[in-house]
């Protein structure tokens, strides 16, 4: 240990050197960092440049979907049968709005909102890519509009969105024909995935609106959108325009379609009307119907529960309804037996009362007690005499009917621009095989002979084999859309159709037919003879009624006797004029007794509709 | 007429005649600048550019009154200065306020932060002790040091405020460096420092272990922590080579850029004025920062040359600092880009510094 330490001298001009030397090593130091940075700022701003600008565009620019609208809906004399009407509707984006729970609060106290859209809104969030905005509430009031503008600000990530919404302004004429589109839901965003289709908020669900969407929705564009960090649209950079949906132009024609609602005056059931020279549908109504506007901002819980009676409004009774045939199916019998060469026109049988088979106990009835005595071809239609049919049937068997009827289009669907038609049952060993796993039996050839039994036939079906009857033996695909239009100033593109099919071999086998057919009318003995009178046209037509109880033992039942849902279904083809037929129909009346009482008023209330001039017409 | 001219020019002469030329159209150059950049970033708030102008004019009021003090004047204030500035910071800590930190005085007229303060005392007290004793420092001076350094730089870092720290930190370092601490030395406290950082992480505070984070991974939480960052880094890098012009920053008109007038002000420079700009910006920052370590080279007394020279080195901390920040390549830390940044206390204060350094240069004669 040193016991003295020699005192340091401060030493000023060895400070200043040091303090030189230091001075230099510090502004060197300096100087290097300020160099790094620069370099730094070189490597963004010019070797990475390119990726930033890209960045800051993205961050800047924002595509924004635009909505085409929705092809608009005519029938064929250019009434407006579907329409778009500016509305308003209230989006927001949850991952913009800060506290979710209490906007949606904040908001209930300007909108409306019940708990089906708070729980639509959820649902729909679900299903939905992150960022993107989710309806709230559609078709805002005038009230709540004024409501959003004062606060609109207090709530970040909330926008009030104009938008086209669908109205039908005949409400429930076309409801079966044209259908409704309603609010995208999860299922359908899953569907559309990803693509630029998930902006839309209302597809066809039902009818036309559902078959043609693809058409009739267009094919969205988008603009670039300068927005600012809050998402703000602060202006628009580019447009991609949208391409609208095509218009359709129907073969209907709402005149008759109303005519058709009013013939059936009230009573339940369906119609199909066609020009049977095209396969155009002229108007085809299933009663009851509904009303499609309830459905395009979302049905609430209670209209839905109307919907949901033993009427079944919602049910298309001509697409989806099958029922048996009965009579009506007896003069495509006629006309299989001319073309199969077992019968001539003049040829005879005799009615008793009673057919029986050969080695069976049990007989098969005539309507008419003691039957109708010695009947040809023409009197077997007017009368609707069924052992004419029985006889014709065991000579015919089984397999040549299925043959025979399959090519007028049974037991298929008809193609129908409409989702979801059943093909019905045309019946034979086949299908019985199929479907039961047992042999046919012989009774069940002259159970189908007359309509009954197996077969199940839809109203469409029936119009289309009654037009084939009609126009010379040709079945056309029936179809609701005639052409369709790209835009109001562009030329009306007709919708192809594909040929018609010869099903009838020789047209000179028609005319028997067709007479017996009228005779039912203006026969004599027609079983619809009540409704011939006073028409300044001739009808073909054929009555058929389809038992919804079994006949025991001898009593013979008035069917107008039965309760309402025990009563038969009455069905009547028919088509006119007779000579030139420009208009084919087919009419089932649900629960309505016989074909006869029930369903020929209808049929002639719809001819008159379509073949007397018009009375003045009232605007919906 | 004439007469009155030439007593102006007098007038104006002998109050100019301490500063130095060359510095201050330097300042003047980076004021300029922050204006036009200010004026673009605020989107035409004329209020927040008249009150940054308003801000430089009291600080070159100030750079000019202090220009004038002898540094043997200022030697003689300084322990008061440093005690006075402490005693505010104290008082921060009963009266202060701010959003997440008590950084602020309310002194009625106008807020004042303390912190800011430091920055010129500590460097003062600094050179005040050293200009005392033998150099280079041994330890026990060594000591005193780090208790002037140490008690302002905790008081602030627990307000907390962390770049004000550092930067009060880094100005007293700098002292000790430039008064001829040995390398070794050096070396020796930055192991120890090096050897301290795991220690440090437990007393910073959540959002500044967030930051450095951030700073490590910032894309890791692009819509959260590292949202500045990200954006920040698209602000500079689309602005190129020459930028987008003048008020065309998409970055910060749309708001994109946080805090764009204020500690990101430097990215909006970058965003419309390109690397052009920002070399511009930082070749000015080296010429103030080299000419006043040259200006503290010329005087002959220990207290100027510290005093200057340390004033001058922590000016170099900010723009590195903050640079190096707004373009990812330092964590987030609060510090304002010097001279450009709208804001606060820092502005006048930094001019004040320099109105120091000009005084020492010009009186460099009549002292040693």
């Amino acid at each position: 240990m040193r016991l003295t330490r020699r005192p340091r001298i401060k030493n000023l001009r060895a400070e200043a050197a040091q303090f030189r030397r230091r001075a230099v090593v510090a502004g060197v130091l300096v100087a290097l960092a300020l160099f790094g940075l620069a370099f730094g700022y070189f490597r963004l701003q010019v070797l990475q440049h390119e990726e930033y600008q890209l960045r800051s565009e993205a961050n800047r620019i924002k595509p924004r979907p635009i909505v085409p609208a929705r092809g608009l809906i005519y029938d064929r004399n250019g009434r407006l049968l579907a329409d778009n009407v500016p509305a308003y509707r209230l989006e927001l984006v949850p991952e913009q709005v800060g506290n979710l729970e209490a906007t949606l609060q904040g908001l209930a106290e300007l909108v409306e909102l019940d708990e089906e859209d708070i729980a639509r809104f959820h649902e729909t969030r679900r299903a939905t890519r992150a960022f993107r905005p989710i309806p709230l509430k559609l078709r805002l009031t005038e009230a709540e509009l004024s409501r959003l503008a004062v606060n609109r600000h207090r709530f970040p990530g909330v926008e009030v969105v104009p938008y086209l919404i669908r109205r039908y302004p005949y409400g429930e004429l076309f409801s079966h024909v044209i259908g409704y589109v309603g609010r995208v839901d999860a299922a359908d965003l899953q569907a559309m995935g990803d693509s630029r289709d998930a902006a839309r908020t209302h597809i066809g669900k039902a009818g036309l609106e559902r078959y043609y969407e693809e058409r009739l929705r267009g094919e969205i564009g988008y603009e670039e959108v300068e927005t600012n960090v809050e998402g703000r649209a602060l202006g628009v950079l580019r447009r991609h325009g949208a391409r609208p949906g095509a218009d359709l132009h129907l073969s209907v024609d709402a005149r008759l379609q109303q005519a058709m609602v009013d013939a059936f005056e009230g009573q339940h059931g369906a119609a199909v009307a066609v020009d049977p020279r095209t396969g155009e549908i002229l108007g085809m109504v299933s009663l009851p119907g509904y009303d499609p506007n309830l459905f395009v901002t979302g049905i609430s819980h209670k209209d839905w529960q109307a919907l949901q009676g033993p009427a079944r409004p919602l049910f298309n009774r001509n697409v989806l309804g099958g029922f048996p045939p009965g009579s009506i199916i007896k003069p495509f019998m006629a006309l299989a037996g001319l073309e199969m060469g077992l019968r001539r026109p003049e040829d005879t049988m005799l009615s008793t009362g009673e057919f029986f088979l050969p080695g069976q106990e049990r007989g098969y009835r005539d309507w008419r007690r003691g039957g109708h005595g010695r009947v040809d071809l023409r009197e077997s239609l007017a009368q609707s005499v069924n052992s004419y049919y029985f006889q014709l049937a065991v000579e015919m068997g089984v397999d040549r009917m299925d043959a025979w009827f399959g090519e007028f289009g049974f037991g298929h669907a008809t193609g129908i621009d409409l989702v979801g038609e059943v093909e019905g049952v045309r019946p034979s060993r086949d299908w019985k095989r199929r479907r039961f796993n047992q042999p046919w039996y012989p009774g069940d050839t002259v159970n189908a002979a007359i309509g009954q039994g197996f077969w199940v036939t839809t109203p469409l079906q029936m119009a289309q084999a009654t037009a084939a009857l009609a126009n010379g033996g040709i079945r056309h695909r029936l179809h609701l859309v005639k052409a369709t239009q790209a835009g109001f100033d562009q030329p009306l593109v007709p919708e192809p159709q594909p040929p018609g099919v010869r099903v009838v071999k020789d047209p000179a086998h028609l005319a028997p037919v067709i007479d017996g057919m009228v005779a039912v009318v203006h026969g004599p003995t027609g079983t619809a003879r009540s409704v011939g009178t006073g028409a300044p046209y001739r009808i073909a037509a054929k009555t058929g009624t389809v038992q919804r109880t079994s006949r025991r033992g001898n009593e013979n039942i008035d069917p107008n006797a039965l309760p309402y849902h025990l009563r038969h279904q009455a069905w009547m083809i028919a088509f006119a004029p007779a000579d030139d037929p420009t208009i084919a129909v087919a009419v089932l009346v649900e629960h309505g007794g016989s074909g006869s009482r029930a369903a020929a008023p209808v049929v002639r209330r719809i001819l008159d509709a379509w073949l007397l001039p018009p009375a003045e017409e009232t605007a919906p | 007429m004439i007469a009155m001219l030439r007593w102006a020019r007098d007038l104006v002469g002998r109050i100019t005649d301490k500063l130095d030329l060359p510095l201050l159209l330097a300042l003047l150059a980076l004021m300029v600048i922050s204006l036009v950049v200010l004026s673009s970033a605020s989107d035409g708030n004329s209020r927040l550019v008249l009150s940054q102008g308003l801000r430089f004019a009291v600080g070159l009021g100030a750079l000019v009154l202090i220009s004038r003090i002898p540094p043997a004047k200022l030697r003689l204030w300084t322990p008061l200065a440093y005690a006075g500035s402490l005693a505010l910071l104290s008082l921060v800590f009963v009266f202060g306020s701010g959003r997440s930190a008590n950084l602020w005085l309310n002194l009625g007229v106008f807020y004042l932060q303390p912190g800011e303060l430091l920055k010129l005392s500590v460097p003062m007290m600094l050179a005040w002790y050293l200009h005392s004793v033998v150099l280079p420092p041994r330890w026990g001076v060594l000591a005193v040091c780090a208790g002037i350094i140490g008690l302002p730089v905790g008081m602030v870092i627990l307000q907390p405020d962390l770049g004000t720290g550092m930067l009060v930190l880094a100005s007293g370092v700098f002292a000790v460096f430039l008064a001829g601490m040995a390398w070794w030395r050096i070396g020796l406290f930055a192991g120890l420092g090096l050897a301290a950082l795991p220690v440090g992480w437990h007393f910073l505070m959540p959002y500044q272990r967030d930051r450095i984070l951030t700073f490590l991974e910032p894309e890791s939480d692009p819509l959260g922590a590292g949202w500045n960052i990200i954006q920040s880094k698209i602000a500079i890098g689309s602005g190129g080579l020459t930028g987008k012009g003048w008020g065309q920053g998409s970055q910060s008109h749309l708001n994109f850029l946080p805090e764009h007038t204020t500690d990101f002000v430097f990215s909006v420079l970058a965003e419309e004025w390109g690397w052009v700009g920002v070399v511009t910006v930082l070749a000015l920052y080296l010429f103030v920062i080299g000419r006043c370590l040259w200006m503290a080279a010329q005087a002959r007394d220990g207290y100027s040359r510290l005093l200057a020279g340390s004033l001058a080195l922590a000016f170099s901390v900010y723009v590195i600092v903050n640079g190096g920040m707004v373009a990812g390549l330092l964590p987030v830390v609060g510090v304002p880009m010097p001279l450009l940044s709208y804001g606060g206390t820092s502005a006048v204060t930094l001019l004040a510094g320099f109105g120091m350094v000009m005084s020492v240069y010009a009186h460099r004669k009549f002292m040693g």
